[in-house]
């Protein structure tokens, strides 16, 4: 017995893109095989060897090849070139409840799904009653599944599929779904299981869940092995590739408006306007994003055209999900700005920003003195990310610092 | 072939998932396995008939009576064996498409399964033929042929659905055709008509007929089941060794044309 119950052996890949699909017999027939052929390595010389009993991590962007070398060690692609050796039972999570007949009860699914898995009638029988418990389903398993909510249907498929008994379990991104208590049950199973002896493959985004969970983890980018090696070291130098990666590409965030947008729409012009806006860093150097924990600066240029007294200038954060996080402006902070006219730059310093990572989109609103007359607005101005270089941080938006104390 | 036996509880399971889905949202439930046929057999007696005026053979109890509906739906009885496996076959790939894309298990596991569902059917039908011909009082010992005969038949369909459902992975007209061919070959096949009547009046098209291996399984039908004749001693283990060595070659296409399908569906 090897130590290791996974080997890859330089794996390659390649898939035919066909620019026309030709999938009528007509079609062949007529005008012969399709010579627009796009081809691609999704796997291009990959090789790895899980350790028996570990739990491993394969992380990269979408497209890297993380799937097709799920599916490709669960035997359902074919190798172009290489080899794949598993030692023991395979049991593979691509996708939670595939094969699920919605007229079939939950009962007979647990069979069919069970079987289709490799399980025998007998094993079935006596693992039944685990994976009701465990699905929590006890009142509806006897009803046909399409009257089951999506959650519900998911829950029964991973219940199934974890009952296997299995000595290699691959996970494809299946747990990103399911309420927060049932996911906390999975990643429970998935800890008994391993501690049992199964070798367990997670494929996943979510890189804090890989960190907490792997010991070792590979990296796949377009195809290829950028690093495998202890999980925290790997997910770090991922993350610096991924920022490093953006900053390139992605233009600095300087949201600078319209000449348009600024010709006043009424009667009398606006006294002010916001002209631009940009996140920066202490230096006023313009950042591409920012980060958990770490101060960072919102500068904005304002076109006064008449004196204006203590206006309120005012900016909002919204998350990309919807909700309103935070809404700051200088009146209640205190802050007076006094007497302004030209051109000015007002910069805001967001001190140890507390937002989670994600993406937040920037909303300007100027008042007068008193608060009430909006002067100018400007939605959207700007969207961002946050980041963080500790992972994950959790759920929610704001990085809630707490102290604890147990008393005796 | 090995595989067959191994993987027989999933086979199995794919049945159970056919046969009790197969009715669960109507009323009547498997009671139309046996009203559509039964239907189609009334149609098709009326028409043939009193409007063609087409004659069966004599009975082989008695020389001096003779009984079209009897006659049909031998035929059909055979026939239905082939074509319902077929038709029930040859959809199923793409139908479990979702399941080959994500689980890795041998591709044919439902169409074996789908075709165990397909024998309550059969049995059903040859159920009824039975009773008409007790009703009939015409009842002989060439019966003990019939299960021989059917079960060529049945290895015959299964051999021909498995390589038109790889076919029909790869090509999703397949099955256009096979409806097309299916509905000419119905009227090929001696079953509406005896064989005898087509040799005297269209003598090309008889030719036609014989090549047909459907005529090759229904004739002996008739013949044990409604002349109640022993055909010559060679031609029930011929039809069986037809049977198995189409079956055979339809598993070797298909796991020849399968490897991919994780990849084509």
């Amino acid at each position: 017995m090897s130590d290791y119950s996974i080997s890859v052996r330089d794996v390659r890949k390649k898939f035919k893109r066909h620019l026309d699909r030709r999938s009528t017999l007509k079609e062949t027939l007529v005008r012969g095989r399709s010579r627009n052929l796009q081809e691609f390595w999704a796997l291009n010389g990959v090789s790895l060897d899980i350790p028996r009993g570990s739990m491993f991590g394969v992380i990269g962007h979408n497209g890297s090849g993380k799937s097709t070398l799920l599916k490709i060690m669960a035997g359902i692609y074919r190798p172009t070139s290489g080899s794949v050796s598993i030692d023991g039972r395979l049991s593979a999570l691509i996708e939670l409840g595939a094969g699920f007949h919605p007229e079939m009860t939950g009962r007979e699914n647990i069979r069919l799904n069970g079987s289709i898995l490799g399980l025998s009638k007998s094993e079935i029988n006596q693992t039944m009653e685990r994976i009701i418990e465990f699905a929590g389903l006890r009142e509806f398993i006897d009803d046909p599944v399409k009257h089951y909510s999506s959650g519900m249907t998911v829950r029964l498929g991973f219940s199934v599929a974890v009952h296997l008994d299995p000595d290699v379990l691959l996970v494809d991104e299946v747990l990103a779904v399911g309420d927060e208590e049932f996911q906390r049950k999975c990643f429970d199973h998935l800890s008994y299981l391993r501690k049992r002896g199964t070798t367990i493959v997670l494929v996943s985004h979510g890189l804090g869940q890989i960190e907490s969970l792997c010991d070792e983890v590979a990296w796949l980018d377009h195809g290829e092995l950028q690093a495998t090696g202890q999980a925290s070291k790997v997910i770090s130098s991922y993350l610096t590739h991924v920022n490093t990666e953006e900053s390139l590409h992605r233009p600095r965030l300087v949201a600078e408006r319209e000449e348009s947008a600024t010709q006043p729409d009424g009667a009398d012009a606006r006294p002010i306007e916001i002209m631009s806006v940009q996140i920066t860093d202490e230096q006023g150097t313009a950042l591409d994003h920012a980060e958990t924990g770490q101060t960072f600066y919102v500068r904005l240029a304002l076109d006064v055209k008449e004196r204006f007294l203590g206006p309120n200038v005012r900016i909002s954060f919204q998350h990309e999900t919807g909700p309103l996080v935070a809404m700051v402006g200088n009146h209640r902070l205190g802050v007076d700005l006094g007497w302004l006219e030209g051109r000015h730059t007002v910069e805001m310093g967001l001190t140890d920003n507390p937002l989670l990572p994600g993406r937040y989109i920037m909303h300007v609103d100027v008042f007068d003195h008193t608060g009430a007359r909006l002067v100018d607005s400007w939605a959207d101005a700007v969207e961002f990310a946050i980041r963080s270089q500790r992972g994950e941080m959790g759920q929610g938006f704001i990085d809630l610092q707490a102290s604890y104390r147990v008393d005796p | 072939m090995t595989d067959l036996v191994r993987y027989r509880a999933l086979v199995q399971a794919f049945a159970a998932r056919d046969f009790s889905t197969r009715y669960r949202s109507s009323a009547l439930g498997w009671l139309w396995s046996l009203l559509q046929p039964l239907a189609s057999l009334l149609v098709y007696a009326a028409v043939f008939s009193l409007v063609f005026r087409i004659q069966a053979p004599p009975l082989g109890s008695d020389a001096a009576r003779t009984s079209f509906a009897a006659f049909l739906f031998t035929g059909m009885v055979t026939w239905n064996a082939f074509s319902g496996i077929l038709t029930l076959n040859i959809a199923q790939l793409r139908s479990n498409a979702d399941l080959l894309r994500k689980v890795s298990f041998p591709a044919w596991a439902p169409l074996l399964g789908s075709s165990i569902g397909q024998l309550f059917q059969i049995g059903l039908e040859v159920l009824v033929l039975m009773g008409m011909f007790i009703f009939l009082l015409n009842v002989g010992l060439s019966w003990i042929l019939m299960p021989f005969i059917l079960l060529a038949v049945v290895l015959f369909a299964q051999g021909v659905a498995l390589m038109l459902s790889i076919a029909n992975a790869h090509f999703g007209d397949v099955q256009y055709i096979v409806t097309v061919v299916l509905g000419a070959l119905y009227f090929l096949t001696p079953i509406l008509y005896p064989l005898a009547m087509v040799q005297d009046s269209v003598p090309w098209m008889y030719g036609v007929v014989l090549a047909n291996p459907m005529t090759w399984f229904v004739e002996p039908m008739h013949m044990v089941m409604y002349s109640l004749e022993f055909p010559p001693w060679w031609v029930v283990p011929a039809l069986l060794a037809f049977g198995a060595v189409v079956f055979y070659l339809g598993l070797r296409v298909f796991n020849r044309y399968s490897e991919d399908l994780g990849e084509i569906l």
